[in-house]
This record gives structure tokens, sequence and C-alpha cells, in this order.
């Protein structure tokens, strides 16, 4: 019987273990406080530093984009949270956006961000309700997104500098 | 013979702990830790899943385990066994397949040729001695230098050859390797916190194979028998004081 319960036990615990080795190489974590990030994403505990959200959300009022990115990332170091990613997005896509032409790598980032926010939405499609901003869905962001990273003979239209930021 | 009684349900115990917690757990320690690399730059951890040809080579190993009597696999699996032992001795071999494909890539160069010139040895060794006639000490010894060797090639010669912080000899040396060879035996530089994961990983791996040679040339099973000697010593003091 105590053998048994030596065998049971044997076989669960490095079971346990071995899942946790199979996660370890698929998530790939950089450093033991991502390793922690991801397991509190995993166990479902995972939440966005809220003080940090709402100091980067103030810089992204202030048209600081750069500040209020590196803010977002502070406070969603695994970019698990959907939100702050679509934010992160937005933050790419305000910096890059100019009268004249775009700043298409700082779209490609910023789309890159949009893809990873859909993918993170839980339930459907994500939309964010916020009166500051003028695109509220990721997908018109993602669209928004895209068309800046588009070459075509519509670049060339001088009434392009009539167009105004979202 | 109480005594001896305890002797056996104590050193039955210890088997059993040995087979079915501290071996698969040995074992998948070095399949975390085989694939383990630390960046130069921002030390951050790197994972390399195990390439194909540690596969292939750990297939080779564990033939040559089962040829050298290292695993006897009729005293690990068998129809006389329960169920239940069954799957935890299953489940430890695999668990020291991943292990040894992780070993291997604990040794081997990441890329370049370097990796396939090893990759080649590794796999010249292990087919050759397919063939040669060994007993479980000599093959855990014959591995040992096996692994050593290409620990010492890869964590001291090559990462002291490419190491950035390395002295102005070492750097002309590096780089008159890398003209010589065309750039061929190009190698990643890791921070020198791999060289000491690698050293661990591979001590560990070689202490769990002589662990095995340890259990598996006493009887594995013999506590399955002993178990029921308490009871029949029961059984008399009781019809003693009836």
């Amino acid at each position: 019987m105590q053998h048994k319960s030596i065998k049971v036990t044997g076989l669960v615990v490095t079971a346990i273990y071995a899942a946790f080795i199979i996660w370890v190489y698929a998530t790939e974590p950089r450093t033991f406080r991502e390793v922690a990030n991801s397991a509190s994403v995993a166990a479902g505990s995972y939440q966005v530093d809220q003080e940090k959200f709402n100091a980067a959300l103030a810089l992204f009022r202030q048209e600081q984009f750069r500040a209020a990115r590196e803010q977002w990332q502070q406070a969603d170091p695994a970019q698990s949270d959907a939100r702050t990613q679509f934010y992160l997005a937005y933050a790419f896509y305000r910096e890059g956006w100019g009268r004249v032409y775009y700043d298409r790598d700082l779209f490609k980032q910023g789309l890159d961000k949009v893809n990873h926010a859909i993918e993170l939405a839980p339930q459907g499609p994500l939309t964010v309700d916020d009166p500051n901003l003028q695109m509220h869905s990721a997908a018109e962001l993602k669209a928004e997104l895209e068309q800046g990273t588009e070459r075509g003979w519509s670049d060339l239209n001088p009434l392009k500098v009539l167009r105004t930021r979202k | 013979m109480a005594q001896m009684v305890l002797l056996t349900d104590n050193r039955s115990r210890n088997r059993a702990l040995v087979s079915f917690i501290v071996l698969p757990m040995l074992f998948l320690t070095v399949a975390l830790l085989g694939g383990l690399r630390v960046n130069t730059q921002d030390h951050a951890f790197i994972f390399i899943a195990p390439p194909l040809i540690t596969l292939v080579l750990a297939v080779l190993l564990i033939l040559l385990f089962a040829r050298g009597r290292l695993i006897e696999l009729q005293t690990w699996v068998s129809s006389s066994y329960t169920p239940l032992t069954n799957i935890g001795h299953s489940w430890m071999l695999l668990t020291l397949f991943f292990a040894s494909a992780q070993a291997f890539n604990s040794a081997l160069p990441e890329r370049g040729l370097l990796h396939w010139l090893f990759s080649f040895f590794f796999l010249w060794t292990l087919w050759n001695n397919q063939f040669s006639s060994f007993d479980a000490r000599r093959l855990l010894r014959s591995l040992a230098a096996l692994f050593g060797t290409a620990f010492v090639l890869k964590h001291l010669l090559l990462a002291s050859l490419y190491a950035q912080e390395g002295g102005w000899l070492q750097r002309v040396a590096g780089a008159l390797l890398q003209g010589v060879s065309l750039g061929t035996l190009d190698a990643p530089a890791f921070a020198p916190a791999t060289g000491y994961i690698s050293f661990f990983t591979l001590v560990l791996y070689i202490g769990g194979l002589l662990m095995i040679t340890f259990s598996t040339h006493e009887d594995l099973m013999k506590p399955e028998i002993t178990q029921i000697a308490p009871v029949t010593h029961r059984d008399q003091d009781r019809s003693q004081t009836v």
C-alpha cells in the first residue's frame, strides 16, 4: 500500500513537472520574472498594473507616445492584456501618422500589436470605450494600420494632406 | 528475523522512491536544463528545443543501454508486474530518453559546421559501440568520457575562441579559424553561465545513469515479496496468543 502511494505520488508529481517543462519550452520565457508572469497568466491570476496603465494613458493624451508605450509595457509585462496591447498599437499609429507621409516602421509595429490584441481578446471583437479615441474597435485600427503600410498610386494624391488623424 | 524484515522493507521503499520519484525528477531536470542557454548581452534565457539529430542519437544510446545491460528491459517492464509499476517504469524510461536527447543538445554546438562535426562523431561512436561487447560499468565509463570530451571542446575550447571579452590572441585565433573555414565554424557566443548549466546537466545525467546501474543490478522486484513478511510475522504472534 505504501509503495502504491509512492508510485502514484511519483507519477503525479513527475507528470506535473514534465508539463511545466513542455510549457517552458513552448513559451520560452527570457527571465525568472517572465516565468512568474506567464505562470500567473496560465493560472488566470494575472492583472495589469493599473497605476502604470493610468500613467501611460495620461502620457498618451499629452501626445508623449514613446513614454506612454514604455509605461504600458511595464504595466503589462506578460503582454497578455488585450486592452493594453490595443492602446500600444494606437500609440504606434498616432506617432507614425503624418499629414504628408506615414512612418511605415511604426505602423508595422502597431500592426503586430493590434494583431496580438485581437488574438488575446477573450470573446469576439475587441472594443475599447474611450471617448478620446476615434477608433474604438481593434478591427478599425488594424484596417487603418494596414492601409498605412501599403504602397500604391493613392500615395501620390495631393489631397491626402487634407486627411485627419483618428 | 524482524530486523531482516525491517531492512528489506526499507530497501524496497527506497528502491520505489528512486525508481518512481528520484530518477524521473532527475532526468526531467536534465531535459529542462539541457536546452537552456544564457544570452551574453542581456543574460536572458534562451531555450533550444532538441534538434532532430539529438533524438536519433538518443535512440542509439537507449539501444546501447539495452545492449550493455544498463537497462534490463525485462526487469523494468513485465507482464508479471502490476499495471501501475509498468506505467511508472515506462515513464522513467521515457524521461531517460528525453534526458539523453537533451544531454546531447547540451554538449552539441548550436549551429554551423561544428554542430554537424560533433553530431557525426557522436553518431559514429554510438554506431560503432553497437557492435562491441559492453558491460554496464564499461559503458558508463565510456559515456562519461564521451560527454566529458564534448563538454571540454564546446564549453572550454570553442567558448574561449569565440568569447567577446577574450584577449587579442584569442580573438586573432577565433578570426583565423573563421577565415580558414570560410565562416562555416561560426558558433553563437553565450554567457559563461551556460557552461556551468551544461556541466551541472551532464553531471546529473551521468549521476542518474549511475543510480540506474545500482538499482538494476539488484533485483528490482524483490520488494513485492517482502511486503508479505510483516503480515506472516503478525499472524505468528496472533497464533501464539491464541
